[in-house]
Order: C-alpha cells, then sequence, then structure tokens
C-alpha cells in the first residue's frame, strides 16, 4: 500500500509540475493582458480591457493579423490537394522510390528553418515578388507540408485495401472510388492537418521575418518589431488573441474529427 | 442429332460460371494450375482447400480484381478477362467485409444501386426490402461501428445482393465469427440463397461450412482442383489421399497392393492383409498404396466376437479418450499396425460402454468402408 502511495505521490508531482511549466507562460500572458498599468508584469497591477481596446484600435496591429490570417490560408488552401494526394499515395500505392521519397519530404524538417528561409528568400527575391503575402503563404507550406502528410498518411494507412475492390465491386469506376470512398475515408487526416497548417502558418515567425518587407509585415513580425521599441501591455493581448485564435481552431478540430484522430496521427 | 445439339444449347444456357483451363503464376509460382468447372445457375458452390491452396486467387480472377494468366472465364457465356470488375454484375463480399466505414448501413447497401444508376427514386424502398431480406429492418441509419459483428455481415450481404448480381462471391466472409455465429450464418447465407435463387461461389478452409450450404463443392490443393463433386459424394467418395484427409477425420494405413479382384484390393501392411475398395486409377498388384478408413466407420469393442461380422478386426490399447459432448474420440495404438494410432469415433456415449487409456479393445470395419489410393 505505501509502495503504490508514494509511487502515486511522484507520478502526480510530475504531472503537477509539468502542467504548471507548460501553461505558465500563457497564464503569464494572459494576466498582464488584462493590467490596468502601462507595463507588462505579473501579477497585473489592477484589472482591465484597456489593451484589447488598444490592439483594437491599433490599424497596424489589426492589418498585420488580417495578413497572417491570408498567409495562414493560402498556405492551407495550397497544402490541401498536395499533401492529401501526396499522403494517400504514399500510404496506399506502391510507390517507386516511396521511401526516398518520405525521407525527401522530411528535408524541410532537417534543414534549419533560418537555411530554408534564406533559400526561399533568394528564389523569391529572384522572382521580384517578394513583399507580396503568397510567397510567404508558399513558404509556410513548403516548411510545414510534412505535418499535412503525416496526418493523411495516419488516416490512409488505416484504410483496408479491400475498400476500393469492394467499391469496384459495386460497380464504381476508379475515379469515383476515389471520391466517395477513399476521400471521404482519410477526410479526418485531412482535417486535422489543415488546421495543424493553419495554425502553424498563422504563427511562423522567422521564414516570414525573411520574407517580408514593411508593406506585409505578419503579426508575429509585427509583434517582434514593438518589442525592440518598447514593451507595453498590448503585446500581451495581442498574444492572447493569438493564443484564442489556436484554442478556437483545437475547439473546431475537436467538434469536426475528435480529438483522438489528431492524438493518434502520428 | 438436331435433338442433342438442341439439348447442347439449353444445357450451354444454363451454365452461369464456365471456368476454362485458368492459371494464374507470379513469376515461377503457379498460385493456381489449369482450373477448369462449370457452375449452372442457381447453384452454391464451395470452392474448399487449406491457405495457400489457389482458393481466393481463383475467386478475385472471378471478380476481376486479377486478370488470369492463362485460360478464360466466362460469365453468361461471355469471356470477362477484359471487363474491368465495375463492369461485371457481381457481388461480393469480402473476408473483412470491407463495409464503408463513413457510411450508413442504408448508405451502404445504396452505394452499388447508386454507382449502377438505378432509378433514384426506386433506391431508398429497394435498400429497405434488401434489408429487410438479412433481417435489419429499420436498422438503416445505423452507423457501421454501432453495429455487431453479426449485424455487418448482414450489411454486407445486403450490399452484395442488393443490385440482383448474376453471381454472389462469398470470400470467407465467416472465418473471423465465433462458432455459434458461424454457424447460424451459414443457414442464413442458404436460406437467403435459396430465396433469391442467385448463383452463388464461396471460399472457405471450413469442411463443415463446405458441407452445410453447398450444392456443389470444389475441393483444391497446390493450385489444383482435387474433385468437384457435391458435398455427400466428396465425402463417401473422396477422389484421392488429400480430399479424403481434407473432409472429414480419415486413418491411412500405408501398404503395397497384394492382389486385385475386380474393385476389391488385398493391401498387404504390416505382415496382415487388409481388404478394401479401389478408388480411382487405383495401383497395380506390388504398387504402394494407402487404404483410407473414416473414424466413424470404425467399430469399437471390449472382444473380438463382438465384430465377428465386420470384414478386418484389430486388437489395440486405448491411448486417449477424447469427450467431445456428442461424441468420444478414441485414439487406439494398434500393434498389427506397427503401432499406428487410430482414430475411432463412439456417437453414441451416453449408452455404450465407455473406454479408458489403457483398456484393451478390437476395431473393426468393413471391406467396403476401406477406401484404396495410390500413393
Amino acid at each position: 500500500m505505501t509502495g503504490s502511495r508514494s509511487k502515486s505521490i511522484v507520478i502526480w508531482t510530475f504531472v503537477i509540475t509539468a502542467l504548471v511549466m507548460l501553461s505558465a507562460p500563457t497564464i503569464v500572458v494572459l494576466g498582464a493582458s488584462f493590467t490596468a498599468g502601462n507595463i507588462i508584469t505579473f501579477p497585473p497591477e489592477g484589472l482591465s480591457l484597456k489593451w484589447y481596446g488598444a490592439i483594437a484600435q491599433a490599424s497596424d496591429l489589426r492589418q498585420a493579423f488580417v495578413r497572417s490570417l491570408i498567409v495562414a490560408s493560402i498556405c492551407t488552401i495550397v497544402s490541401i490537394p498536395v499533401g492529401t494526394l501526396a499522403g494517400i499515395a504514399l500510404a496506399k500505392y506502391r510507390v517507386r522510390f516511396a521511401r526516398s521519397i518520405q525521407i525527401y519530404l522530411l528535408l524541410p524538417f532537417t534543414i534549419p528553418l533560418i537555411g530554408s528561409g534564406i533559400g526561399m528568400m533568394l528564389v523569391f527575391g529572384n522572382m521580384g515578388v517578394l513583399g507580396s503575402l503568397w510567397p510567404v503563404g508558399i513558404a509556410c507550406c513548403v516548411i510545414n507540408l510534412p505535418f499535412m502528410i503525416w496526418a493523411v498518411t495516419a488516416s490512409a494507412s488505416n484504410l483496408s485495401p479491400d475498400l476500393e475492390l469492394a467499391a469496384a465491386n459495386c460497380g464504381a469506376p476508379p475515379l469515383q472510388r476515389f471520391l466517395y470512398i477513399t476521400l471521404p475515408a482519410v477526410l479526418p487526416g485531412v482535417i486535422t492537418g489543415s488546421l495543424l497548417m493553419f495554425i502553424l502558418a498563422l504563427n511562423e515567425f522567422l521564414v516570414s521575418l525573411l520574407l517580408v518587407d514593411a508593406r506585409s509585415v505578419t503579426l508575429p513580425v509585427q509583434i517582434y518589431n514593438s518589442i525592440r521599441s518598447i514593451i507595453t501591455p498590448d503585446l500581451a493581448a495581442i498574444s492572447v488573441v493569438f493564443i484564442a485564435s489556436a484554442a478556437i481552431a483545437i475547439a473546431v478540430l475537436d467538434r469536426l474529427v475528435g480529438l483522438d484522430i489528431f492524438l493518434k496521427s502520428k | 442429332m438436331p435433338a442433342a445439339s438442341a439439348e447442347r444449347r439449353v444445357s450451354r444456357e444454363s451454365i452461369a460460371v464456365s471456368v476454362r483451363d485458368v492459371g494464374m503464376a507470379f513469376g515461377d509460382v503457379h498460385a493456381v494450375r489449369n482450373a477448369s468447372f462449370d457452375l449452372p445457375k442457381g447453384k452454391f458452390l464451395t470452392i474448399l482447400g487449406p491457405s495457400g491452396s489457389g482458393k481466393t486467387t481463383l475467386l478475385r480472377m472471378i471478380a476481376g480484381f486479377d486478370a488470369p494468366t492463362s485460360g478464360e472465364i466466362f460469365i453468361n457465356n461471355s469471356p470477362v478477362s477484359a471487363v474491368p470488375p465495375h463492369r461485371r454484375a457481381i457481388g461480393m463480399v469480402f473476408q473483412k467485409l470491407a463495409l464503408f466505414p463513413h457510411m450508413t448501413a442504408a448508405e451502404n447497401v445504396a452505394f452499388p444501386l447508386k454507382m449502377r444508376r438505378h432509378d433514384a427514386r426506386a433506391i431508398p424502398e429497394k435498400v429497405e426490402r434488401y434489408l429487410q431480406l438479412v433481417r435489419l429492418g429499420g436498422y438503416g441509419g445505423r452507423r457501421i461501428n454501432e453495429l455487431s459483428g453479426g449485424q455487418q455481415q448482414r450489411v454486407a450481404i445486403a450490399r452484395a445482393l442488393v443490385f440482383e448480381p448474376d453471381l454472389l462471391l462469398l470470400d470467407e466472409p465467416l472465418a473471423a465469427l465465433d462458432r455459434k455465429l458461424r454457424e447460424e450464418m451459414q443457414l442464413e447465407f442458404r436460406r437467403i440463397q435459396k430465396e433469391l435463387g442467385v448463383t452463388t461461389i464461396n471460399v472457405t478452409h471450413d469442411q463443415r461450412e463446405a458441407l452445410v450450404v453447398s450444392d456443389e463443392v470444389i475441393v483444391m490443393e497446390g493450385g489444383r482442383i482435387q474433385q468437384k463433386a457435391e458435398p455427400v459424394h466428396a465425402y463417401r467418395s473422396p477422389a484421392n489421399t488429400f480430399v479424403a484427409n481434407f473432409i472429414g477425420v480419415t486413418n491411412f494405413i500405408e501398404g503395397v497392393v497384394a492382389a486385385r479382384d475386380g474393385a476389391l484390393v488385398s493391401v498387404a501392411a504390416h505382415g496382415r492383409t487388409l481388404t478394401g475398395v479401389a478408388v480411382g486409377d487405383a495401383p497395380a498388384t506390388g504398387g504402394a498404396c494407402a487404404g483410407a478408413v473414416r473414424a466413424e466407420q470404425i467399430r469399437i469393442a471390449p472382444r473380438a466376437d463382438a465384430l465377428d461380422r465386420l470384414d478386418t478386426v484389430l486388437a489395440g490399447t486405448v491411448a486417449d479418450a477424447i469427450f467431445e459432448g456428442e461424441r468420444i474420440v478414441y485414439e487406439v495404438r494398434v500393434p498389427h499396425l506397427g503401432d499406428q494410432l487410430v482414430r475411432v469415433f463412439d456417437h453414441d456415449p451416453v449408452n455404450h460402454l465407455q473406454f479408458s487409456p489403457g483398456d484393451s479393445v478390437c476395431l473393426g470395419w468393413n471391406a467396403r468402408d476401406m477406401h484404396v489410393f495410390k500413393k
């Protein structure tokens, strides 16, 4: 009895420590954003929503937020067809060099972001498109695509190969088999991957920093620029908005496909 | 002559599936060799064989998932090798059912009708009719994962039958079920098949299932068809030692042919001569052979005088007695057969005297119950 009690004490200590460490930054930012004072402090000096009012008024932050949403949307829209098809192909069909392709698709993870960021800066710079938002969206898609492919392959490899044969047996020609059977069956993976891509692109800082100019700053870059001048509680408030966006995305995910699929995907 | 050709034409039209010299080779490995058979319309055929015997490969070729590397398959007298699976009017129940997980039971059953462009207004009524046929009336709205294993089976059957296919294929769909449910579903398959009269090919490794459900049985081994016969015939007169061993419980006594007298063969084994009936092209005198005796054809008694009307009587010692409820299986060690263990069924364990390991017993059987095969 005492053995199992001391074991549970140790385990609970670990769990609580981990939870505190994980949530501490969020709690600090959340608390600081409600301060009535003029500098970021925790615990906050008094409670007010004035910094939320301030960011709602600040057109540069608002515009940067909208730009980040546009970047995230472009990234998601591009990654859905690309990631879905690549994921299904890798999981379901005997693709030649499948292993090499898989490793190749993981490369964006192994290269430091600063490296791939500079590479893309050179490419887009040569094309003369720096300053537009779509290159940022494409860049986010490229560096985060493995997440999308993982989510889709996790769904697709659970699929029985008999499903397509059964559909053929039911009279469905190849295209209908894909549209009515394969695609809906991997849809949970596609939704998971898309939301993940959206959140990652919304938060992407380093690559955005290299690809934006003064007219096209995204929100993380805007916040970074502000930190370099003065640190005011409006940054905490905008961070809370950020966190809330991610939380909403997670909630949507849970409603649509259930978090268990998200947690199971490799 | 005209009468004969007319008769021939009629018989041709009554054939649903004709398999002609069909072979399937993966490189040097022959999964199926020279398979040929005709299946008349409305019949229930079971292809029976151990795993790796080529039975599933043959079924997949009929379904159109694989193309034969030699030979041709005819469905309703048309060659089908060039016809893709979705253009064949074949319903199939898969081993793992392959129900569409994102659809309800009714949507699963409606899918073949939609894909085959049936009149959309008639679909719901037809789906409900087939769900009722498999005794799932009212379950249409359930998701697949809300149904039990037996109910999922029934959805798969309804989906395979709803578009009134020319042919129904069953790829061991009962293999994963527990025994009680499996036996219930076997009778269910038989009932539905008789009700609709649909030509059916079933694949299984379960000899009991083959005997229970089928009008005809094909036994396959090593990619070859070993025998095609009605279940009773396959059981009573197996074509070779493989079939004799695969269907039922059979004791094999190896020896050489000592003498032949018409169908009767004298087999010399372990210094004794046993009489049996030759099967197929039985060996000539002096050739190696195997005498096969079914476990239920052997009588067991405490003394030889109780068996004096039987042709062959041998003494032995009970090595094991296995109580299986409706029967007892005795394993008897017979010194005259080189200490071979002979399996014997006693189907009346309630009224008969029971033996224990170590008891001395006598075994006896009739000459006509020993089939002699060439080795």
